[in-house]
């Protein structure tokens, strides 16, 4: 893991491009003041979930409610959106699934996680739990949501695709189904967002050009940075 | 109709039995539920299915098919031991009162004078009795003599208790007498109950005879002649009525004037036979209104042979067709099947060589399909006339199991002429309330389709120049014909309209005062009353004159001006006879001249002259002058009639393939003048099945949304009724593991047919004669030609040539097959 | 269509606002069937094809008088067709099915296509297949199973109570072609009036239980159904006691304000721990932390 031998930055313009490439296709190794966090394949991965998740979001919005329904303009109309929800959806379900398998051996959860108090961690005052490794365990439950609410929102999307093939009552608990993971997915996409960007700054590169700095690194996943380092525990 | 469509919106009770005529009548039928809402009316239906009627009457009785007359006595019978019958009327407007021969009698199912050799009655026996010293008609004012018509009638029906109903029928006792309380609840001068009936009594070996005790019955009820009463057949065709005015069959001429048989070699024999004579030489009781007879015969001859018939020449009587024996359809079919074969039935010439049909279906239509279509592949050629191609066109193309000859065998050339539909032409709709409507031309013809009158005016005129050129035996009738059209090659039906009305051809003078003249020459007549019989008339058919007058063609009238507040509407189109709506109307009023009902009275006498509807009688002929019934020689109704063919009375009798022995006398166990008539029925298709190995009854009916075996080429009608199918009750289904949409396989001693089946608990199960006797049915609109996705087997191919011996209409309601499970697809 | 009928629209499906005045009233219209003198001829079935130019559907003969198992996009109107025991003997149950145009109509509140279905002001629900989006959640808003999606067209349709027709002072076609006169068209008042006449009527007649069926739980409907046997409408294909579908109703009346609420608290709430908690970044704040490098 820790055998990168990349000089460290003496010229702080020349690690630019080299790290870059080595992002392409390696992750967790450190050059010089950076760690690459996400190779290039995990990255496009995530922003192809992210758009269908964004084009299905601003489909299904406008038939979710008028008072949406400026979105479906974006789209053509709402009679676009009706079928490119669905199409975007299935799109969006077959992306997250890849991206289930990608990060699957990631986001194993471990004992340790269960310590994990979420309440206590938004609080952002609190020390670091040192253990916390490359995800933390707010991460993995995320990303545990993931096909869980993926799953539910397709399941119950089917039948609302396709009318005819469907029983009425069925349908009408699907209606509620697709609803609740609407919601579910709109708070956590909101939660996912902000603690991407805002809430925990220099998180946001990590899915650009895949890398983080190191005191990001140390702060926000003390164990991952170690790993990468080679550091002792302080 | 003795009535019509809009007067049964008058009755107080409606007796749908024979009929389903919600499903095949569903206009008409509003004046029905028009009743039921209006009046409160009360719908009784008596039907071996529970149909669509049904389902909106107020009381609904299963009856096994072919029993009516059973239940229709039973009712008779409960109507005079309760005394719900109305007795003023009997008196006054039946022959209830009238003496019968001294040698009249019943007994063991044969009334007095039958045949046993050739299967038929001698009548004389069932004779009125003439008073010895007025020879004027023997009558019982009391009705106590027990030879009257009265007494015979209840010694007849006492034998038709609610029990023997059952058993025959398969009624139950409690249901029966149901319907025997509100149908005799009419038994009064306050209500007035009406019959529908329909194919569902004409068509059994004892159909007459089931209208006959119909007849009986209101006669008895005193529903006959009144709004909302009488004896209504319905028409299932939209011009039927019209089509029977004007000769639709062999034995009559326009207007129902008989057809003349060859041994009446002249036009005096020919009228001393068929005008009838009344016992009352006074005149006082009966107008005998056919006693005009020779009026309305030499009139039509005026009208076919124009200047041509003469005094000298019989009014060209000689160059009318006779007939040599019967020319029925199954006799013409039998003679055609069997083409020179001796003892065959119809008659003495041999079969026929070439047949035009037009809007007919004769494969379809005919019983015993197979004898059909075997029958046409012995002609040299068939013209079809029609606006698809039927069955009948394409009977060379029948499938196998029709046992047709292989189409290589057959020599018959098919000639198609595309004719115009309905819509694609005007003339008249005769409906079956007998009123005339003109109807116009909605779209042209498509494509090289020709109207009938087009296509027959060419014929005639190409086949009258073939006599002009090169003569032939007897040119005359063809040469003679009146054929005055403005355009010959395509007669104007407003022209034939007013030539069937008829005109003066010379000036005709009052009879009262011959210096006034009631009618200049060559001006259209007013009514029938103008005929003459001395050649200054002509009329195409007597009965349809006031059709077309100098006020134009009345046909087309449509006021709706109801001053009468009983749906007659005089002024809408023109009812025969003499726009009159209400047949036998004086039978409406009491001895006074006064309505039985004042709240609907047809008739009444205002001290000068009958007003209200078209009087059915002289109108200025006080009450007392004449009876009710101006048709019949004795002037009244009959509740006995000695002119029908097998009987005075109606009695029961099993249908010609009886499911039981005749309860009522196991000797005669079906009518004994059809199976006379049967015995001349020998070729090898005619089979009749037994009991053993036919045990179910069966019968055939029409849907509402098909019309015969024209419209299973029409794509929107056979989305509402796809294809085929057999209704089995669901006990029997479950017997035989028959599941709803299944198939099933229907077979009689003729042929064997398969279908949907159609699993239903609107069929009953009924006791008969204390064993269980299944009755299915399966609709007729389905046939081998047209959208193959629409095809169905020919409901007549398991039909027996079976008859009335009165009218010769098959016998397609009763029936015996055997059901069994089937497999697969229809072949 | 509904755009250009002349009709003042009393509910919109899915708009903000209503697109009406609220100032211009109709009478309630409404079509009064009268089961007990329906003959199922099925003349109203092939006239509201032929008003409608509906084209003719591909059937097959199954064992049952009826055209079809249930309304189809292109086939509005329909004879449903049963048998029930009944006294011993049976009961051959014919009613006309199509739109029942309920005052409180569940596919418009489950439409989510502004427009897309209306209800005008006289009681009449109409579709606009401009604006419907054929997504086909008006059919489990319906309590009686009318709405159909039609594949093919990718548009949903049923009875409009040839509103175009009643626009221009006509009956509905399957009024005009009733020949029993078992089907009538007015205000709905007058029939319902006329509806109690009847069933006294059939009451005296021996059917103690027959009744006009104008179900509360929609608000009435313009479509008034006279029963024989109204103890029973589910004898006749009708729900016993229909409303609005609980679904629909959980939907728009209380998941929705819920979902705006957890929408809004996520967006606010996110905010709000930005504003008090604030971001969280390493002590030892880099020149390469975030931003360009």
């Amino acid at each position: 893991m820790s055998d990168a031998s990349v000089p460290a930055s003496a010229h702080p313009a020349a690690p630019g491009p080299s790290i870059m490439r080595l992002a392409v296709h390696r992750e967790d190794v450190a050059v010089g003041d950076e760690i690459v966090r996400h190779r290039l394949l995990s990255r496009v991965i995530h922003w192809v979930v992210a758009l269908f998740f964004m084009v299905a979001l601003l489909t299904g919005m406008p038939i979710y409610s008028p008072v949406f329904g400026w979105m479906a303009t974006l789209f053509g109309g709402l009679s676009v959106c009706r079928w490119l929800h669905a199409w975007s959806g299935i799109a969006f379900s077959v992306a997250s699934a890849v991206m289930v398998l990608h990060w699957l051996s990631d986001m194993k959860l471990v004992p340790h996680d269960l310590k994990f108090n979420l309440v206590q961690y938004m609080q952002f005052s609190a020390a670091e739990d040192p253990e916390i490794g490359k995800y933390n365990p707010g991460q993995k439950l995320f990303f545990w949501t993931i096909p869980l609410v993926t799953l539910m929102v397709l399941l119950s999307g089917i039948p609302l695709w396709w009318p005819t093939k469907f029983g009425s009552t069925l349908r009408q608990v699907c209606i509620i189904v697709h609803d609740v993971g609407f919601i579910m997915w709109f708070v956590a996409i909101v939660g996912h967002v902000y603690l991407g960007t805002a809430a925990e700054p220099g998180t946001f590169r990590s899915m650009t050009r895949g890398t983080v700095t190191k005191a990001w690194a140390r702060l926000h996943h003390p164990k991952w940075f170690r790993d990468v380092t080679g550091d002792r525990k302080e | 109709m003795t009535n019509g469509w809009v007067d049964i919106k008058n009755a107080d009770v409606v007796l749908i039995m024979g009929s389903n005529a919600a499903e095949n009548h569903p206009c008409g039928f509003k004046w029905a539920i028009e009743a039921k809402k209006v009046r409160s009316a009360k719908l009784v239906n008596v039907d071996p299915r529970f149909t669509r009627t049904s389902a909106v009457s107020d009381v609904y009785a299963p009856i096994r098919p072919g029993t009516d007359i059973a239940f229709l006595n039973g009712i008779i019978r409960h109507a005079l031991a309760t005394g719900r019958f109305h007795e003023d009327y009997v008196k006054l407007h039946t022959n209830a009162t009238y003496v019968i021969s001294d040698k009249f009698g019943f007994n063991e199912g044969l009334f007095s004078g039958f045949d046993e050799a050739t299967g038929q009655y001698d009548k004389s026996s069932w004779a009125y009795e003439a008073d010895p010293k007025s020879q004027a008609y023997s009558v019982d004012p009391e009705m106590k003599n027990p030879r009257c018509v009265f007494q015979l009638l209840k010694k007849h029906v006492e034998r038709y208790t609610p029990e023997m109903v059952e058993r025959i029928c398969g009624t139950p006792k409690e249901e029966f007498l149901k319907v025997a309380d509100v149908v005799t609840s009419t038994g009064n001068a306050q209500r007035v109950g009406t019959i529908m009936y329909a194919l569902g009594w004409t068509q059994h070996s004892t159909g007459v005879q089931m209208i006959r005790a119909a007849a009986t019955m209101q006669l008895l009820l005193g529903n006959v002649g009144r709004p909302g009463g009488g004896v209504n057949a319905l028409r299932g065709h939209s011009n039927i009525q019209g089509a029977t005015d004007m000769a639709g069959t062999f034995e009559i001429l326009p207007g129902y004037l008989a057809t003349p048989r060859g041994e009446l070699t002249n036009l005096q024999t020919y009228l001393t036979k068929v005008t009838p004579t009344t016992l009352n030489q006074q005149n006082w009781a009966s107008m005998n209104y056919f006693s005009n007879y020779p009026k309305f015969m030499v009139s039509l001859l005026k009208a076919a042979y124009g200047k041509a018939a003469t005094k000298e020449n019989q009014w060209g009587y000689d160059w009318l067709p006779k007939t040599d024996g019967n020319y029925s359809w199954m006799y013409l079919f039998d003679d055609m099947y069997r083409g020179n074969s001796p003892g065959r039935a119809g008659g003495t010439e041999p079969g026929p060589e070439g047949f035009i049909t037009f809007g007919m279906n004769p494969v379809g239509i005919g019983p015993n399909s197979s004898k059909m279509i075997n029958a046409l592949s012995k002609l040299k050629w068939m013209v079809v006339g029609e606006n698809y191609e039927i069955e009948t066109a394409t009977f060379w193309k029948a499938p196998k199991e029709y046992g047709g000859p292989d189409s290589s065998q057959i020599q018959t050339e098919v000639f198609q002429l595309p004719c115009s539909g309905f819509a694609e032409k005007d003339g008249t709709f005769t409906n079956s309330a007998r009123w005339l409507q003109w109807k116009w031309k909605a779209i042209d013809p498509p494509g090289q389709a020709k109207t009938d009158q087009e296509i027959l005016a060419r014929i005639f005129l190409a086949v009258r120049d073939l006599y002009r050129k090169e003569g032939g035996a007897l040119p005359e009738p063809v040469l003679n014909m009146t054929w005055a059209y403005t355009n010959p090659v395509n007669p104007d039906l407003g022209e034939v309209l007013k030539e069937i009305n008829g005109k003066a051809l010379t000036d005709i003078k009052d009879p009262k005062d011959p210096t006034k003249v009631i009618r200049k020459a060559g001006e259209q007549l007013a009514g029938f009353g103008e005929l003459q019989d001395d050649g200054s008339t002509a009329s195409g058919n007597w009965l349809h004159t006031g059709v077309y007058t100098e006020a134009g063609n009345l046909a087309q009238r449509r006021n709706n001006a109801d001053p009468t507040g009983l749906g007659m509407f005089h002024q809408w189109a023109f009812s025969w006879p003499a726009n009159r709506r209400v047949m036998y109307n004086r039978a409406s009023a009491d001895k006074d001249g006064k309505a039985w009902d004042p709240t609907r009275p047809g008739i009444v006498w205002n001290g000068e002259k009958w007003v209200g509807d078209v009087p059915d009688i002289k109108p200025d002929s006080p009450p007392g002058q004449f009876g009710a019934f101006i048709m019949n020689a004795e002037g009244v109704g009959r509740l006995f009639s000695p002119s029908l063919a097998d009987g005075p009375m109606a009695e029961h009798y099993e249908a010609t393939e009886a499911a039981i022995e005749n309860p009522l006398h196991a000797k005669v166990t079906s009518n004994p003048v059809s199976m006379g008539l049967l015995k001349k029925f020998k070729s090898d298709k005619d089979k009749l099945g037994s009991r053993e190995d036919f045990p179910v009854v069966c019968t055939t009916y029409r849907l509402t949304e098909h019309y015969h075996y024209w419209t299973h080429h029409t794509a929107a009608l056979n989305q509402l009724q796809p294809g085929f199918f057999i209704e089995i009750p669901e006990a029997l289904a479950r017997e035989k593991g028959i599941v709803n949409g299944g198939q099933a396989r229907v077979t009689s001693a003729r042929g064997s047919i398969q279908g949907v089946a159609m699993v239903t608990k609107r069929l009953r199960q009924l006791k008969i004669d204390g064993k269980q006797v299944w009755h299915i049915g399966f609709p007729l609109h389905w046939g081998y030609a047209g959208d193959p996705k629409h095809l169905g087997p020919l409901a007549n191919f398991l039909t027996p040539t079976a008859m009335d011996p009165n009218t010769w209409t098959p016998e397609f309601k009763t029936f015996l097959v055997k059901l069994e499970k089937a497999e697969g697809k229809v072949a | 269509m509904g755009a250009i009928q002349g009709f003042e629209i009393r509910r919109s499906s899915a708009s903000l606002r209503g697109s009406a005045t609220q100032l211009r009233t109709l009478p309630v219209v409404a079509k009064y069937i009268d089961t007990s003198t329906c003959i199922g001829c099925k003349a109203c079935e092939v006239a509201c094809q032929e008003w409608n130019d509906l084209p003719v559907s591909q059937t097959e003969q199954v064992g049952t008088y009826q055209t079809m198992p249930s309304l189809q996009a292109s086939y509005w109107n329909l004879i449903q067709f049963r048998e029930v025991d009944y006294q011993g003997g049976v009961a051959w149950l014919m009613r006309k099915d199509q739109c029942m145009h309920c005052a409180d109509p569940g596919c418009l509140a489950a439409c989510p296509a502004p427009g897309a279905i209306v209800q005008y002001q006289n009681g009449i629900v109409d579709v606009d297949p401009e604006k419907c989006i054929g997504c086909g959640l008006c059919e489990p808003g319906c309590p009686f199973d009318v709405p159909r999606y039609s594949e093919r067209t990718n548009k949903m349709a049923k009875c409009t109570l040839c509103v175009d027709r009643v626009e221009v002072g006509l009956e509905p076609a399957c009024v005009k072609a009733c020949p029993t006169g078992c089907l009538q068209f007015g205000d709905k008042d007058t029939l319902l009036a006329y509806g109690k006449h009847r069933v006294t009527a059939l009451k005296e007649g021996g059917f103690a239980e027959a009744a006009v069926y104008d179900p509360p739980g929609v608000g009435g409907t313009s479509v008034i159904t006279v029963l024989r046997h109204g103890d029973h409408p589910e004898w006749y294909g009708l729900p016993k006691d229909p409303t609005v579908p609980v679904a629909v109703s959980l939907w728009k009346r209380i998941l929705h304000p819920l979902g705006f609420i957890a929408m809004g608290a996520a967006l606010f709430g996110t905010l709000g721990h930005f504003m008090t908690v604030g971001p969280k970044k390493p002590k030892d704040t880099s020149t390469t932390s975030g931003g360009e490098v």
